[in-house]
């Protein structure tokens, strides 16, 4: 009688353990999705290929545009509950969450064999004392894009690769402004001087490989280099070829999607602005834009930079880890996931294994049948390692921002506004 | 029973809260707590506890997550060097002075010519000057910041009709100030002007009747009886508007978007728009409790100056 109680409670013991091991074996369960670009995924049917192959996990998708999702986040971590199971974070951000204890799952396991996969910069904002919190979605290679129409008008050339020889330079491209200028009267690009949002000039450093602070976490605002890169746009202003718009306002919209006298000749952005230039901002305008590269900081040097670009990750919070990864490595680690986004909103994928795909060769008809996307591609295999993002990026962004206004109305010199900018941000990080 | 009565009360009635006899007095105040008991638990729970929290929070360097490390007055000889803060406590006093004169003037004139009856229409105008107060601000600033637009806004299309060059509404400190200040003006002149109106329907109309009897004009009649006997009405008018000006958000966030409401030059940005930023934008909850300590007091010896020169009539 004892015996066959022990062995049937062994028995019961060992299929419990089975049961729960394979329970645990294929991820289940709804896993919640906070962020605003999830439409590529919707969309395209990749959701339901997703779950094709996790039938067992459920997809909520929760669309925040990123100022909503930030804050949402970090009221849940701070709150203890309420977080999502997966959430979208810009590169921007990224690095101030991380540095939130506890409020991103690490995922160094679960990423260890992808990280040369994916452009090496895109880490930098994930990785914490070794360990990462986040996978890369896209990324933002700079270029320039530009009006063929106004710079025909100019008597310029107007096909990528001669466009890219004149503005081979931040000193011609600024000879082309004014050309553009003398001959048809528009303005180069829109650089609000008041209402400046530090936006190309954060480009500006990025191309150079400079950034906010060094290596050493010392604050460099005010090094010479990164007064030698804000006088340089200086030169700009001087020359009076840029306009006043502000930008992601309707005026700014208007500038870079109407045919009439205020419309400016170019725009120096990532690439994503072309998708919504394509999009939304210049729809009524196909076949009149162009993409070449932008212009290099000085002879010799990189023509690339990044601006913007989101990743996804896991919030500590999450009771539904598996599910969360598996969506991620779906949706981001896969060639195919990647390459069928791209199809659907142009957004650079950061995973480099998608880059030998036929699809990046294909003109556009919107960019008067250029191939951007094999500048988009070219750039961002040359994007170099910057400290322009970070954990305290936010307020960096905002003093430096205040520094480039009084700079550019003529309060201060270059020199003195990062000066001062510098010294209230050593003041309120603690850093040197 | 022993009766304890105060000299300055009358003999006749007990002081509040003794008991009359046994329990009756007890019973009903035992009621009167219990009702009034739902104000008070949502006011200890979302308003003293967070007061007292935001208190705790300002002597530490919080970011909003993991162990609250405590630094003292750190915070303090930070928010001293601060140039933005005190920036924002500047630009709230310009706005303050720029916009409070105007609307207290303005709404009282207003009050007083729609209060009387013999003004055709009067409801009319009432109605139309209150109605910006319950437009959504949000909307409203968002039309104002397309109006002003330098390029291509209404304002100026209608200024060039006239010849006259577009100003920068927008786009300069100052102009910046007096659009902000244009807008809160629009958006707020009805609310004033309604409780200026409750408060001119407190003065007994004979007062009126027996100045005009006495030969006083309509101007006398406004400087010698109106104003004086709105003082309280107000100076309540003016608490309000400087609470106001320093804790403008929706204004600010709508017009100058590209700035996240700091505009050009962080010539609008207020105390109130500069706390929200450092907590909820940068994450930095210790220090933004510690400026809202210290906004507070500074915000509180304001409103005692102003209760000092225009209240001591009615204490």
């Amino acid at each position: 009688m004892i015996r066959l109680t022990k062995q049937l409670l062994v028995l019961m013991v060992v299929l419990l353990a089975t049961s729960v091991v394979y329970g645990q074996d294929a991820p289940s369960g709804t896993i919640t999705l906070w962020g605003w670009s999830f439409d590529s995924m919707e969309a395209t049917g990749l959701i339901d290929a997703f779950k094709a192959e996790y039938p067992d996990v459920n997809v909520e998708i929760v669309v925040y545009p990123s100022g909503d999702t930030y804050q949402n986040l970090q009221l849940a971590c701070s709150a203890g509950q309420g977080a999502p199971d997966v959430v979208q974070l810009e590169n921007s951000h990224l690095a101030g969450f991380v540095a939130l204890d506890g409020c991103l799952t690490d995922l160094t396991e679960q990423v260890e064999p992808l990280l040369g996969e994916f452009n090496d910069y895109k880490w930098l904002d994930a990785e914490r004392d070794g360990k990462y919190y986040a996978v890369p979605w896209d990324s933002g290679p700079v270029v320039l894009y530009y009006r063929q129409d106004i710079f025909e008008a100019a008597g310029l050339p107007s096909d990528s690769e001669t466009v890219s020889e004149l503005a081979a330079t931040w000193d011609s491209y600024l000879e082309v402004c004014k050309t553009i200028k003398e001959e048809t009267g528009h303005t180069c690009f829109a650089n609000s001087r008041a209402a400046n949002d530090a936006r190309l000039y954060e480009i500006a450093l990025w191309q150079q490989g400079l950034g906010y602070y060094n290596e050493a976490g010392e604050v460099t605002v005010d090094s010479p280099e990164n007064v030698a890169t804000l006088e340089k746009m200086g030169e700009f202003w001087e020359a009076d070829v840029t306009s006043e718009a502000q930008p992601w306002t309707d005026p700014w919209y208007a500038e870079l999607g109407g045919t009439g006298e205020d419309s400016t000749a170019s725009l120096v952005e990532a690439s994503w602005m072309g998708v919504f230039l394509k999009t939304w901002i210049a729809a009524d305008l196909p076949g009149v834009w162009g993409v070449a590269y932008m212009p290099a900081f000085e002879e010799g040097q990189v023509r690339a930079a990044n601006d913007g670009g989101s990743t996804l990750a896991i919030p500590e919070e999450s009771d539904n880890k598996d599910a969360a990864w598996a969506f991620i490595e779906f949706m981001l680690a896969r060639p195919e996931s990647q390459i069928t986004q791209f199809a659907y909103n142009d957004f650079l994928p950061a995973l480099e294994s998608t880059y030998s795909d036929p699809i990046f060769s294909e003109p556009d008809p919107f960019f008067g049948d250029q191939t951007p996307r094999q500048i988009y591609l070219d750039v961002a295999g040359q994007i170099p390692s910057a400290t322009v993002y970070g954990p305290s990026y936010s307020l960096m962004n905002g003093h430096v921002a205040t520094a480039i206004q009084r700079y550019a109305t003529g309060e201060v010199s270059a020199q003195e506004a990062l000066s001062q900018a510098a010294e209230d941000i050593r003041r309120e990080t603690g850093l040197q | 029973m022993n009766l304890q009565v105060s000299p300055t009360q009358s003999a006749s009635y007990p002081p509040v809260g003794q008991p009359i006899a046994g329990g009756l007095q007890q019973a009903q105040n035992r009621w009167g707590m219990l009702f009034v008991s739902p104000f008070f638990l949502l006011f200890a729970i979302f308003g003293l506890f967070p007061l007292l929290f935001s208190l705790v929070l300002s002597l530490s360097d919080w970011n909003g997550q993991g162990a609250v490390n405590y630094i003292g007055l750190e915070n303090l000889n930070l928010i001293l060097q601060d140039r933005v803060f005190w920036q924002s406590m500047f630009n709230g006093v310009l706005i303050f002075l720029l916009y409070t004169p105007l609307q207290l003037l303005l709404s009282l004139v207003l009050a007083v010519v729609l209060n009387s009856r013999r003004v055709r229409g009067f409801r009319l105008f009432r109605t139309i000057i209150f109605m910006p107060y319950i437009t959504n601000m949000v909307a409203a600033g968002y039309v104002f910041q397309l109006l002003m637009n330098s390029r291509s806004g209404l304002f100026n299309q209608i200024l060039a009709v006239f010849s006259v060059a577009p100003v920068p509404w927008l786009d300069t400190p100052w102009a910046a100030r007096v659009s902000l200040v244009i807008l809160v003006l629009w958006a707020w002149l009805g609310y004033h002007m309604t409780i200026m109106l409750a408060g001119l329907q407190t003065i007994p109309q004979d007062l009126n009747e027996a100045a005009t009897v006495d030969g006083a004009s309509p101007l006398q009649i406004f400087f010698r009886i109106t104003i004086p006997l709105m003082r309280p009405v107000i100076l309540f008018s003016l608490v309000l508007s400087t609470i106001g000006s320093f804790n403008l958000f929706t204004e600010l966030v709508s017009l100058f978007p590209s700035t996240a409401g700091g505009g050009p030059l962080n010539s609008t940005i207020t105390p109130g728009l500069y706390i929200f930023n450092q907590g909820f934008g940068n994450f930095r909850f210790g220090y933004a409790s510690a400026v809202a300590v210290v906004y507070f007091v500074l915000v509180f010896l304001i409103v005692l100056v102003e209760r000092r020169y225009l209240g001591r009539d009615n204490t």
